[in-house]
Formats: structure tokens, sequence, C-alpha cells
């Protein structure tokens, strides 16, 4: 059956995209990886425009691609350009940093998104002939191509504990070959010569020794060096393990990241130190996730590593607290809030680290209990009040990168909700690095601000203090107002630290030890102040050259600060090096944005001219419909992944989630379409808009109820909430396929198009969520649907 | 056949770093360093005599790659390999400027890297020491120094975080390696009336400039943001008034 193939390929594809999302989070930075895998995707659209030429040309041409051998052909073409790109671009030594001096790093870019468009070129045009040329069974295909991509998502979830990276890519690439004897032959036995018989054979044999040479020699060990995943030599790992006595002594792979626990007599870490300390600090172990993001070990017989943390900018809410009896840490990297808690002496010590493996490792090596929860969760679920609340996340080394990344750590939410958690005279600790021009602790600032008003502070400003040095601030927000700042003020004295916000401090007292030209984050943050007092804090926002607006869980991007508007101003503050600005996650989605409208105009205007005008053109409608059908999916699937980060606390897990779960459930949709005329469209249509209304008032209450409930039920819920989208979402596409379409060229070309609606869908979206929230693209997702309906009126 | 193996080749046999010490300074590249120091480095704002000299003088083409030969006097960080950079001239005219070193002063720099921050402060000073933890680039920048004729420069294969304690105390110390503190072994060989800089920032985006001054028993902290970050401050500070 034509279904086994396409639901191998859909399995295969969608475990090659997950995977791949994975080893370019650990070989380059993430921005950068978005740049690539969205370019690559286009081979989906790119085969539909082949096929639609195809279909267009002589009469004989299309019926090539019917038979049993081209199918097969097709199959071990995506095979090979699988495991061949991967293997290939794993060892391209392609290097960001020196594409604006090394040109032919170009060269090397542009063969990274050929590569990897390859087998998303076969494998889109084997689903695409299967619709072309059964479009009475599009329904089935659909299934099976929906079923199997579904179960695709899961597969690295499931074998990457077991696996690395560089073995899935090998065994996903390899599956669909086992379709091959499965695929109809419509000779038919009775019809077939012996010269058939012999091109079968040999076929056969070919088929055999691909896949001899693709997999076993890369998964023996002779082979392991083409397809072990490196990280890039910028990260953090890449850098230590050049240093003597250096060693990586235990990996972890999860769907989450890579883990790797290094031993190092070189490892060092203690951001906001004082310049008063004078002793070494010595510590000797580390977690690096996906090469980057390291969380340094303590041990707990190790007391001697300790005491600098009574020297940090961080142990400053602990000396605030003397009697403090009880602390929760959330970790995000980093690790210096537990030498803090041991030098406190608290007893009653909670610390949370979403990462299971990573989890594990701190628990074993520091000998505290630590759970594995996302961090807001366990809050949401947690009776609990907690003297300390200390959080700890670093954030990135290179401004603007971390600018598409998700963080529900530090929205106004997340403030009200560690509030709620403190004890009466408690207190929340937050270190961050020190930017200029001041952003981050404004943001952060205000963020505190807005969830110490929700809580019905009155002054909220007296209930917020702001120590620095040269490079780390800390944020303290206390349950209390600070009405007498002598016990912190002492404690910045001592060691050399500036206050920055404190209420009755002077200018003077915020440059004292580290000196800027002028203290600039105390003049903004008192200028942020004042505009809260005279309700004037949005004219604030709006006049800073950042944008430092505090965040949402509705907009959780704590690193976005760009202004489109103050671009050109930005453009010569970094010296006029258009590179630089390229180090921003945020202008790299402009840019791929504007490529991915090009490729799509090429690739959508292509087929056009090849037209005969006998043959029957897709109508403007037609073109209408499936575009819209294709952006409202993605528009709705983003929504749910970016939406979902909140309930499981990391971005894959909720593509994952999302993904499976809608796929699944559209694939019930298709299957059901099968048996049902086209006129179950004027109902499923306008039900779908309604439903994804109700989600848009409804989720966030929902949302907030799963996060009380335990993993299983939180899970079983976020899914059960698809079930009625995505079934509805599976209707309008192969209903569509079926009786909206006539020609093979235009179901080809239906297909071209729903690809690049996905992709350029995918790609703004990212842009429309950091900028103007989540939500928005539901609205969207609501408007396509409308599209949807009013153009398959005008059909 | 060839053409295919040579592809092969060209695509899949990673760019391995060949450093350009050999090669021998020319009428364009003295020229490209001129150019260098007059407008990215003097025009903003670096004036010290002796650290401009040392800028026009030091061979900054024998430092890079020779793949990136023809960016070597531009003014940009340039990856040297193993995930590491040679800063950017202004950037390394500016932090030999702040030390304000004289010929016999002691300088220790930390992390020697390619060798070019320290060429350029032994046309300074008479005592320079460099150390590298990482062996490729210590053998690397000691034979590209030792073939240019550097033959002051005491550099050692060790762990900066320590310092250098036979050749303490230092009049100036240059951090050039990427640190989240600043190690107190080094702060403790620091001379009265010292200086200590460092950068911040990731080279690929923009840096700051940190300089530690002892004092007695304080330690003076001033960030230097140089002519770079001029127009952000002083925009962000009379432009947005609520």
């Amino acid at each position: 059956m034509i279904s086994n193939s396409v639901f191998l390929i859909g399995f295969s594809t969608l475990a090659f995209e997950v995977l791949l999302t994975r080893i370019f989070s650990i070989s380059q930075f993430n921005h950068l990886s978005f740049m690539v895998i969205s370019i690559a995707l286009f081979g989906f659209a790119a085969s539909g425009t082949f096929l639609s030429i195809v279909n267009t040309g002589q009469i004989g041409r299309p019926r090539y691609f019917s038979t049993w051998k081209s199918t097969a052909v097709l199959i071990m073409l995506y095979s090979a350009t699988t495991i061949g790109s991967f293997i290939i671009l794993n060892n391209l030594p392609l290097d960001y940093f020196r594409l604006p001096v090394e040109p032919v790093q170009i060269l090397y870019l542009l063969a990274a998104f050929v590569l990897l468009a390859l087998p998303f070129f076969f494998a889109g045009f084997i689903v695409a002939l299967a619709y072309t040329q059964r479009p009475e069974k599009t329904g089935l295909i659909y299934f099976a191509t929906m079923c199997g991509s579904a179960l695709g998502a899961i597969f690295p979830v499931l074998l990457l504990p077991f696996f690395n990276e560089g073995q899935l890519v090998i065994f996903s690439a390899i599956i669909p070959l086992i379709g091959i004897p499965l695929i109809p032959n419509k000779a038919g036995k009775n019809q077939t010569t012996s010269k058939h018989r012999k091109t079968n054979r040999i076929l056969w044999i070919l088929a055999g020794l691909a896949m001899l040479f693709n997999a076993i020699y890369p998964l023996s060990p002779y082979g392991d060096w083409l397809i072990r995943v490196k990280p890039s030599p910028y990260k953090a790992l890449s850098q230590i393990l050049q240093f003597p006595d250096t060693r990586i002594d235990q990996t972890f792979n999860n769907i989450r990241g890579r883990i790797d626990r290094v031993t190092s007599p070189y490892i060092r870490f203690a951001p906001g130190l004082s310049l008063r300390y004078m002793e070494s600090i010595m510590q000797h172990e580390a977690a690096f996730s996906d090469g980057d993001n390291q969380l340094v070990f303590y041990p707990s017989d190790a007391q001697d590593q300790y005491p600098f943390s009574t020297f940090t900018l961080s142990y400053s809410g602990y000396d605030l607290c003397p009697n403090a009896k009880s602390v929760l840490a959330i970790l995000q990297g980093g690790g210096t809030a537990i030498p803090c808690i041991r030098a406190s002496k608290i007893k009653d010590i909670t610390i949370v680290v979403e990462n299971p493996p990573l989890a594990a490792m701190v628990g074993q090596r520091s000998g505290l209990a630590v759970i594995s929860q996302p961090p807001r969760a366990f809050l949401a679920a947690s009776p609990r009040h907690f003297d300390i609340i200390h959080v700890e996340n670093w954030g990135t080394s290179i401004p603007g990168s971390a600018a598409l990344d998700q963080n529900h750590l530090f929205t106004t939410e997340a403030f009200r909700q560690y509030l709620a958690h403190l004890t009466s005279e408690g207190l929340i600790i937050i270190s961050r690095k020190l930017l200029l021009p001041p952003a981050d602790c404004l943001r952060l600032w205000a963020g505190a601000y807005e969830g110490l008003k929700m809580t019905g502070a009155r002054n909220p400003g007296n209930h917020l203090a702001i120590i620095r040095n040269w490079d780390t601030f800390t944020l303290l927000i206390s349950k209390q107002p600070f009405l007498e700042g002598a016990r912190l003020e002492k404690f910045a004295r001592d060691r050399n630290f500036d206050l920055v916000f404190l209420p009755g401090i002077t200018a003077e007292q915020a440059n004292r030890f580290n000196k800027f030209d002028a203290p600039f984050h105390f003049v903004e943050i008192n200028r942020l102040a004042a505009a809260y007092l005279r309700g004037e804090e949005n004219a604030y926002f709006r006049s800073y050259f950042l944008d430092i607006r505090p965040q949402s869980d509705n907009r959780p991007f704590p690193g976005r600060h760009l202004k489109w508007l103050k671009i050109t101003s930005l453009y010569r503050t970094l010296g006029s090096r258009l590179y630089a600005l390229l180090m921003s996650g945020e202008i790299v989605v402009s840019v791929v944005f504007f490529e991915a409208l090009a490729v799509s105009v090429f690739l959508l205007f292509l087929p056009l001219f090849f037209v005969r005008r006998s043959a029957k053109k897709p109508s403007l409608p037609q073109g209408l419909y499936f575009f819209a059908v294709g952006s409202g999916f993605m528009f709705i699937e983003l929504f749910f992944i970016k939406k979902y980060i909140l309930l499981f606390g990391d971005p894959i897990i909720s593509f994952t989630v999302v993904v499976a779960g809608i796929l699944i459930f559209s694939s019930f949709g298709g299957a059901w379409s099968q048996k049902k005329e086209k006129s179950v469209l004027k109902r499923a249509l306008p039900v779908l808009i309604v439903v994804l209304v109700l989600t848009a008032l409804a989720l966030n209450g929902l949302m907030n109820y799963l996060l009380r409930f335990s993993t299983i039920w939180r899970y079983s819920g976020a899914v059960l909430i698809l079930l009625p989208i995505g079934f509805l979402m599976g209707l309008p596409f192969p209903i569509g396929m079926r009786d909206l379409l006539d020609t093979s060229m235009q179901r080809a070309y239906a297909w071209s198009l729903n690809g690049c609606a996905s992709i350029l869908t995918s790609i703004v979206s990212a842009q429309l969520a950091i900028i103007f929230g989540i939500s928005l693209l539901l609205g969207c997702a609501i408007a396509a649907y409308l599209i949807v309906i009013l153009s398959w009126q005008h059909m | 056949m060839k053409k295919t193996i040579l592809a092969f080749v060209f695509f899949v046999v990673p760019a391995l770093p060949n450093y350009a010490e050999t090669v021998s300074d020319s009428p364009e590249f003295a020229k490209a360093r001129n150019q260098m120091v007059r407008t990215t480095i003097e025009e903003r704002g670096v004036s010290d005599a002796k650290v401009l000299s040392a800028m026009q003088t030091v061979p900054r083409h024998c430092f890079v790659p020779k793949d990136l030969l023809p960016a070597a006097y531009s003014d940009r960080p340039l990856p040297i390999g193993e995930g590491q950079t040679i800063s950017q001239p202004y950037v390394v005219a500016l932090m030999t400027e702040i030390l304000q070193l004289q010929k016999d002063q002691r300088v220790l720099e930390i992390g020697t890297g390619s060798g070019y921050q320290a060429a350029v402060l032994a046309q300074i000073s008479r005592h320079v020491h460099s150390i590298e933890i990482k062996r490729k680039l210590y053998e690397q920048a000691n034979k590209t120094l030792k073939s240019l004729g550097y033959n002051t420069i005491q550099i050692r294969h060790g762990d900066g975080y320590f310092g250098w304690p036979e050749a303490a105390p230092f009049d100036a110390i240059m951090i050039t390696a990427a640190v989240d503190h600043i190690p107190p072994p080094l702060l403790k060989q620091l001379k009265e009336g010292g200086r200590l800089a460092l950068p911040l920032g990731n080279p690929f985006s923009y840096q700051n400039l940190v300089l530690v001054t002892k004092q007695g028993n304080d330690l003076i902290v001033k960030q230097i943001t140089g002519v770079l970050f001029v127009p952000m401050t002083g925009y962000a500070l009379k432009e947005s008034s609520p």
C-alpha cells in the first residue's frame, strides 16, 4: 500500500527534523540553527513545484513517477540524502563567525541549505505523488502521513537516552527502506516479465548495498567520527576541554539536551565576586547543557568551597535575612546558589532543577534532595512558603542571541507567584549580568514592581533593591518594605559593591567603587521609578532606546530588547558592523523571512510559466484556500507550542507533545473525512473557528489549573485540549485535495502552496510572538481559517 | 573523478588554521597597518604615542590564519581557530593605552592567544610576561613571537589564574581570557598603584573595558566604554526622558 510508504516517510522526516534541532542546539547557537532549518524545509514545497512542472509536461512523463520502481528509487534517494547530508553537514567547516571575513563560508552556508533541503525534497515528492496519483484516497493518505509524523516526533524522545543524535539520524533514515517491498506494483504479477524480475533484483541489491554502506559504517566505532555531534568551538565546553587534565566523565542525552559532566581543576565560577575576597576559588566539577550553560557542582563534603559565596552579590539576600530557616533555589545554570545556602547555614533547603539528569547530578553531588520539575509547575502545586527564593539564571554571553528564547521565570506572573510563596519576612534574590546600556535590570525591576502591585503592595518601589559590581547585578525583592537600608548599605560598602536602587540613596553612592562615566543604571531606574509613581511608565517604555517592558506569560521573552524603529542607532553603536547586528536572534529571523519570501515566490511562480494554455491552472480561490489552510495549521501549532512551554518548562518537550498531539488528532480527522462529502466543511470550519475563540478565552485559566497537577495529569490535560482542534484541522486539506481540485498539476501546486505557507508562517510567528505576544498567533489562525471559508465559498 | 574528489575534500576536510608567521611584511601590509592606526585607532581617541607606534610596528597579519590575511588589518575580531579570536585592533590599543605602561615596568598578560597583544606590549615595555593555558595556542604563539624576534617576552604554558608569582609584583596586568570574576591571586600580584585591565562582553558583539587600580587597600574599578559606547549612553541619558 502507498499508505505504508507515506507513513514511514512521515515518521522519518519528522524524526529527522526533531533531531536536526537537537544537533544544531549542540553544534551551533539556537538562532543560527533557526536560519538553516527554516530554509531547508523548503525542500517540501520545492517537491510540489517540481511535480507540478512535471505534470504540465509531456503526457508520458507523469506516468513515470507512478511506477513501483520510481517510488522505490525515491525512497532510496531520501534515505541516502538524509544520511549523506547529515554526515557532510556534521563535518563541514561552517563557521558563522568567519562569514564576514572568509568568502568560502558563504559557499558552505549555501551547501548547508541545499544539502538539508534534499531529503525534505524527496520526502515531499513521495507524499505529493501519493496525493496526485490517488486523489480518491487523500483522507487515508493524510491519515498515514500525519500518524507517521506524530510517531516520528516521539521517536527521538524515547531513544535519545540510549543512542546519540547521529545514530538516531541513521536509524530514522533507513526506516522508510522497510516499506519498499510493500509498494504496490501496478504492472501486476502476471505481467511481470523476466526483464522486470531482473530489474527488480538489481534494485533490491542496490537498496541493500545502500543500506549497508550508509548505515553500518557510520554506526560502527570506525565511522563514529562521521556522526558524532560536537559542540561549537566557541561554546564553553569546547573551550574548557582544551585545558590540561580536563575530561568528560559522563554524557546524558535526552530530548531536553545533552548534558556533559566535566571534571577539571580549572573550573572556577564566581560571578559577582567582591574584589575584597583574596582567596582562590577551586571547583572541580560542572555540567554543560548542549556544550554551554555551565552548572557547577559543590560536593557536600567540600566545606572549603563555600566561603567565597559570602563575598558575592547574591549573598546580600542571605545577609539581609540572618534568621532565614527555609530556602527555595531554582537553578537554570550557574550553581552558586548552593554555596550561598551552605554558607548561610539554612537547613530547610529545596532545590528545583528542571532537567532530570541534571537534577540527579546536582542531588548526587550536593547531597541535597533536588526536585526535577518545571519551576512554575512546582510553585503552582506547592503550598509551601520560603524565607528566601533564589532564582539563578545568568543568561547568554552574546547580547541579543537569547531574543527568541522563551523563559517564564521573569514574567510578572512569575514574580507574583514567587511573592505568594514567601513568608512575611521573605526575600527573592535574582542575579544577572549587568548590561550597558541598562536593559535587563530595568526590565526585571519593572517586572518585580508589577508583580508587587498585583499582590497589593502599596508602594512597590520600597520593596525593591539593586546592588552591582562591574559586570553583575542582584535584584532583591522583599515582602516587607526596605524601610531601613543600613544593613544592605554596609554589606555593599564592605565588599566594594555599589547600590543602584534602594529607597533614600544618592547618586554618589551608586557610582563609588565600580565607576561608570555616569551612574547610568541608577539614573534610569530612578527615572523609571518616578514614571511609575506618576502613572507614566508606558511613556517611559515607549521613549527608552531599547525594549525593556516587563514580560508576561503571554510575551515571555526576557532577552528581547530590540526596537526596530531604533535600529539605525543600534547599528551605529555597534561600530557600524552589520555582522554584530546579526548576533541578534530577532534580526536573524527577519533576514530569514525575506530569504524565505524570495524562495516562496520563486517556487510558486515557476510552475505557472510551464502551464500550457489547455491545462487548467489553479484558480485564485483554490490557491488562497490551500495557502490559508497551511498557514492556519501552522499558526495553531506554534501557538500551542509556545503556550505549552509554561506547562512543560522546555521548548522541545512542548514541541514534541503539541506536534505529536495535533498530528495524531488531525490524522483522525483526515481518516474520518475519507467517507465524507465536501459539504461537511460547511459546518466543520465554523465549528473550528468557534473552538479557537473559546480556546483564546479559556486556555490561560485551564493552563493555570493544570499547572497544579502532577506530570501525568498535566500532560494528559494538555493533549486533551488539542483533540477537538486537531481533529477539525485534519479536514480541510484532504477534502480540498480530493474534491476541490481536478488535475494532478493542481494538486501538486496545492502541495507546494501549503508547504510555502507553513514555512513562512513559522518564521513570521517567531517575530509576531516576541513583539505582540503569543495570543496574537491564535488570532492569526482564526483569520486564516476565515480566509479558508471565504475562498471555499468562491470556488 | 578528480573533480569529485576535490569537491569532496573541499567540503569535508576542515580548514586548519595555518598561520602566517613566515609571511614577511610588504608595502601593502604596511599601508593597511598605517590606515588601521589612523582611521580605527587614532581617530577614535587613542592618543598615546607609544601605543600608536606599537600598533604601527607589530605586523598583525603574522598573527592571523593565512586564509584570513585579507582581513588582517580590518577593525574586527578574527577567529584564529579552536574557538579563539584575535581581538579587534581598537580594543587592543585601548587596553594597552589604559595600562599607561613605561619601558621598565613589568606587565603580565593572562591569555596569550595569538600573541598579538603580547607583541604590542613588548613594543612599550621590556618586561612582558604572558601565560596561556591552551597548549596549541601557547605553542603557536611562542613560535610566532620567536620568529618575529620578540625574544624579551616570557611566555609560559600554565594556569593564569594564579598569575606568575616568581615575577611578581607587576605594574600592570591584562586579562584577555574570558573570566566571570577577577582572580584574587592576580590582585595580590599587582603593585601599589598598579593597573589591571580586562575586556567585558563578547568580541563579536560589542565590548567594554574594565580598569582596576590598586590604591592602598582599595581597588577602584572603572568602566572604560570608549567611543564605541558613547552614542548609546548619550542617547539613553538624553533622549529617554519620560
